[in-house]
């Protein structure tokens, strides 16, 4: 395979998964504050401040922000790199230079999201759209990891784009609880709940999509503990960090041709970000999360240059 | 006998008597070969036919099968649009088509090699020199150059009509990079889908095997010492507007699509950069066009191609496929001569009518082509696309006389031909919701390869929407019918 396609399919792998993480989190939080528990975290300002700083917006001042500017502006302006509209749009462009690859069924899929997202009307989305459109994107993403699973061949161009996928994933989850742990310490002490209790644990959980499965695996009310212990370092949970690196894991094996990986291949770095997290105990994350946090994303970043540096390079 | 008035879903439709209609003679019957098909269509109102046609379009949208419009400001997607109507051609008429495509592209590829060989045709004053010296598609660089297998031009694609008199006339030769081949694939399956029950009833070749006979074609002209060629088809990228059938071909022969910066050249062999470092390639399989192929040879800002290409093409390490400078015989100058260029290579009579031409560069054709403006098409020699076209009849006599001053000013740049009255086929009018009789022309599409040739059994066949429209290119509003070549008599 082409090292600049396979480079375009990592990439159609991350914009996918990208796109759907910023989708949910905008229909989970918007929704969740309509009837949050404490005055802040039911304020405007305060869930759209969430939201631009999931998606990596810090241009405008925190205290007037407009909502209906900032929806679009996340959702489907095109003219905001970090908008769904644009992750859509560059995950078909790149899909669309490895079209003689991929299957037509995935390409078309593809295609008819990124029509759906470009058709959609902007005044609809701001008057009653947004459940509408963010639950449309992610049952489309749905479609988009069925087609993948389903239509491909399970060779290198699938390990490529699932390698992205996982990547991403593993980012995007971190990145949510970043972002809700800031939500959690700022929104403290309703009904005298502490940092540890806040209701932001279930929001953060419903983010992921990892709330009903959560509540199944402990049978109790999420805490800080719990739920960081869940999404982070659960192998089982299909959005953990930890799965997601042992999907890396699995991924780059169909890509190296080494049974003993070379010190310097992505594949020894991978596996040695993996071990690392594997002997992790939730304990020791809790101390110190914002480093943690900040940590395991350049861990991810890491293997992300040093994937482009052995495959992708062209 | 059906009459038109009969069919509900015909009844507005209008026969033009000047115009041969392919479906209905001149007593307005249908025609033996359309009459099963004229009966089946009959069961749906023309209702039907407007769902149809609405689900066809969204198909090909929704599958990407879409090509790039340039405007002013933005990149349009537009679909090609797809016509409901199949065109049939019966075993006997298709005969003399392949036989006379395959002629002329046997002849052109004679004609190429002398060009860069012997140069006998000229030394002989058949084809003028002034013809090939003055062409700036003539490359020195292939002068006294063997390509591999002896072949130029691969792939031809050359462009059919049906006169009023019922005949066929070549009116182009396309040799560069011929393009549409895929939406022949595409139409017949959408018509498969829209109307799967109309294929009951008739037996036409199939057209899926191009990719396959292509791939064949590539792997006979591999260089020397190759066992099992690495074939490629390299692309300009994805806002080129042919992209979807460069990465539809590559998809259907199983082989890497790639663009100019993927490959590299070192000591004279190219070689396209993998995930596992380099692999050497062979064959490839070209789509873009001369100027850009190799920036050391041609045109030194290019990004489309390679830089040494040409090198390592002269060397013999790797076959381009169509060779380089086959832009010098395809043009439209070179065109008037093709019925004594297959004389002269073959020994044999053009089965294929050619068009009469009247060459402007010579002074006595130019007299008469400024005298008879309004009867004539007036086309610039090296323009695709169906751009720079005037129609006499259609020209004001200040536009007239417009044309008369471009042409004593640039008369080598300008031929002129009869107006050839393309042929009317039914076409489903989204405007009327109904069939009309369109203007038709006929792509075909053969491969020459060392010790071994093809013709597609079908082609595309273009249609142009407008009415009276007589230009059918896809850039110009044009839409596309499958075609059907019969393997028997209804």
């Amino acid at each position: 395979m082409l090292a600049r396609v396979a480079n375009n399919l990592f990439w159609m792998g991350r914009y996918i998964e990208r796109a759907e993480h910023v989708a949910r989190y905008m229909n989970v939080n918007y929704f969740a504050s309509l009837d949050a528990p404490n005055e802040l975290s039911q304020s405007r300002q305060f869930v759209l401040q969430s939201l631009l700083f999931m998606a990596d917006d810090f241009s405008r001042n925190e205290n007037e922000l407009n909502e209906e500017e900032v929806l679009y502006d996340i959702a489907l302006n095109p003219d905001k790199a970090f908008s769904i509209i644009n992750y859509v749009k560059l995950a078909r462009e790149n899909a669309n230079s490895a079209r003689d690859l991929i299957s037509t069924e995935l390409y078309e899929a593809i295609n008819k999201f990124y029509h759906f997202v470009l058709n959609y009307p902007v005044d609809q989305f701001q008057k009653r759209g947004l459940y509408d459109f963010t639950v449309q994107v992610t049952e489309n993403v749905s479609i988009l990891r069925g087609k993948i699973r389903g239509t491909l061949l399970h060779d290198e161009v699938y390990a490529i784009i699932m390698l992205g996928v996982n990547l991403e994933r593993a980012t995007q989850v971190i990145r949510i609880i970043n972002s809700k742990y800031k939500d959690a310490v700022l929104a403290q002490g309703s009904y005298g709940d502490t940092l540890k209790n806040s209701y932001e644990w279930i929001t953060l959980l419903k983010c992921a999509e990892s709330h009903d499965m959560m509540r199944r695996f402990y049978r109790q009310t999420p805490t800080s503990f719990t739920t960081l212990e869940f999404l982070i370092l659960n192998p089982d949970c299909p959005r953990s960090v930890m799965n997601s690196l042992n999907q890396v894991c699995t991924h780059i094996m169909t890509l190296t041709h080494e049974k003993h990986p070379k010190k310097n291949s992505s594949a020894f770095l991978i596996g040695k970000v993996r071990a690392k997290y594997e002997y992790k105990i939730i304990e020791e994350i809790e101390i110190d999360l914002e480093s943690f946090i900040q940590n395991i994303l350049d861990d991810l970043n890491n293997i992300a240059i040093k994937l482009e540096k052995e495959y992708f390079h062209y | 006998m059906k009459n038109a008035n009969d069919n509900p879903t015909f009844e507005s439709y209008n026969r033009d008597p000047k115009l041969y209609d392919e479906i209905f003679d001149e007593n307005d019957n249908v025609r033996d070969i359309y009459k099963t098909l004229f009966n089946l269509y009959s069961e749906h109102s023309a209702k039907d036919f407007g769902r149809l046609n609405n689900k066809a379009k969204s198909s090909f949208f929704n599958q990407g099968i879409t090509f790039q419009v340039y405007g002013d400001h933005e990149i349009k997607e537009k679909i090609f649009p797809f016509d409901l109507f199949p065109r049939i051609i019966d075993p006997q008429e298709w005969e003399v088509i392949e036989k006379g495509v395959l002629q002329r592209s046997k002849a052109l590829n004679s004609f190429l090699w002398d060009l860069y060989h012997d140069k006998k045709i000229i030394k002989e004053g058949i084809v003028p020199l002034e013809l090939i010296s003055s062409s700036a598609n003539y490359l020195d660089q292939m002068n006294g150059f063997d390509p591999p297998g002896g072949i130029y031009n691969h792939i031809s694609g050359t462009d059919l009509i049906k006169h009023s008199d019922g005949k066929y006339y070549v009116l182009e030769d396309n040799i560069r990079c011929p393009s549409g081949v895929s939406y022949v694939v595409c139409n017949r399956t959408a018509l498969k889908r829209a109307l799967f029950g109309v294929f009951n009833h008739y037996q036409a070749y199939t057209v899926t095997n191009y990719a396959e006979n292509l791939l064949e074609i590539l792997q006979t002209v591999k260089p020397k010492g190759v066992d099992v060629p690495n074939c490629v088809v390299i692309t300009p990228g994805i806002y080129n507007s042919a992209y979807y059938e460069h990465s539809y071909l590559a998809k259907a022969m199983g082989v890497e699509l790639v663009e100019g910066r993927d490959l590299f050249v070192e000591n004279d062999f190219v070689y396209m950069k993998t995930i596992n470092g380099p692999e050497k390639v062979d064959v490839i399989y070209r789509r873009i066009d001369d100027q850009f192929l190799d920036p050391l040879e041609f045109k030194p800002d290019s990004a489309l191609g390679v830089p040494g290409l040409m090198a390592a093409y002269k060397k013999g390490n790797v076959c381009l496929v169509n060779a380089p400078g086959t832009g010098v015989a395809d043009d439209k100058a070179i065109y008037t001569y093709m019925p004594e260029i297959i004389r002269y290579y073959l020994d044999e009579e053009p089965i294929l009518n050619n068009v009469p031409t009247y060459h402007c560069s010579r002074p006595d054709e130019l007299a008469y082509v400024l005298e008879n403006i309004q009867n004539l098409v007036v086309k610039p020699v090296d323009e695709a696309g169906g751009y720079g076209i005037s129609i006499g009849n259609r020209l004001s006599k200040e536009e007239i006389e417009e044309v008369r001053e471009t042409l004593k000013e640039n008369p080598r740049k300008y031929i002129a031909q009869p107006i050839m009255s393309l042929s009317v086929h039914p076409t489903y009018i989204e405007e009327t919701e109904s069939f009309e009789p369109r203007h038709v022309d006929l792509r075909t599409f053969t491969l020459l390869g060392a010790d071994k040739d093809f013709v597609l059994k079908g082609g595309l066949t273009r249609v142009a929407l407008k009415k009276g429209n007589l230009i059918v290119n896809s850039s110009q509003g044009g839409g596309s019918k499958d075609t059907w070549v019969l393997k028997n008599n209804q």
